[in-house]
């Protein structure tokens, strides 16, 4: 799974993932998270538009980030998911939780 | 390409794996070979169903490995109406209870595979044999 940081001008974290987020990528996504926290970024958009595949563990590993970032007083958000990762979203009940946005720049612009 | 020709039945496509080191990659690799020989398989019912595959893979690797790694086989076969697949795997009985689909509270980071299974195929079975634990699912197609 690929991975980016970019930063936007309100220090919201945007890390971009491209690729299928399962099982095998879960912990890598659930550690880079954590640093972005750890490194003081505690308002942090998933910007989903690369992922491909979403499981339920791909899934833990968001909400392990959704709790350490509100934890540190902050959110998680994601933007941009495509059509499997809003069914695995739907038939989770997780849509209320983890609310989609069109885009990684929208998901704070009215935090 | 007209609707007339009859076209003969694909073989079911099987994988062999050993996880350690194979993983579930291997078995989306599986499903990228299927979907490629049974291209008229609409796009909700290879998500629904590979979602439902991975899940079930990701449970036996996770929960079948009891210090020796898992080895399991998964065959896939398409037909005119279904999609289903097979996985026997050498991990101990599985406790797993297909029937108890709730999902679990929302800030849970796990517990949310077998409710995503159930909901995404008509018919989850499950056995212990000699050989192993045996998984049957089906997903009737949509489209």
């Amino acid at each position: 799974m690929n991975q980016n940081v970019r930063h936007l001008d309100d220090g919201v974290a945007v890390l971009s993932l491209g690729g299928k987020l399962n099982m095998v990528s879960a912990p890598a996504v659930r550690e880079s998270i954590a640093g972005l926290v750890a490194g003081g970024s505690s308002r942090v958009v998933v910007n989903l538009e690369g992922v491909e595949f979403l499981d339920s563990s791909g899934l833990g590993a968001l909400i392990s980030g959704l709790k350490s970032t509100r934890q540190a007083g902050g959110d998680l958000r994601i933007a941009a998911p495509g059509e499997q990762v809003r069914l695995v979203l739907r038939l989770t009940n997780m849509e209320r939780v983890l609310v989609p946005f069109e885009t990684a720049e929208e998901a704070f612009a009215r935090a | 390409m007209p609707d007339t020709v009859s076209r003969p039945p694909k073989a079911p496509q099987t994988l062999d794996l050993a996880a350690p080191p194979d993983d579930v990659n291997s078995v989306h690799a599986l499903l990228e070979a299927v979907w490629a020989a049974h291209e008229d398989v609409g796009p909700i019912d290879r998500i629904s169903f590979e979602t439902a595959l991975i899940e079930l893979a990701s449970n036996v690797i996770r929960h079948g490995d009891d210090g020796d790694g898992v080895v399991c086989s998964v065959t896939v076969d398409v037909t005119e109406d279904r999609i289903e697949a097979r996985l026997i795997d050498s991990g101990p009985r599985g406790d797993i209870q297909l029937s108890r689909s709730e999902l679990p509270d929302e800030l849970a980071e796990s517990g949310r595979g077998i409710p995503l299974i159930t909901a995404l195929v008509d018919v989850v079975r499950y056995e212990h044999d000699a050989d192993g634990n045996r998984w049957f699912l089906s997903r009737r197609r949509s489209g």
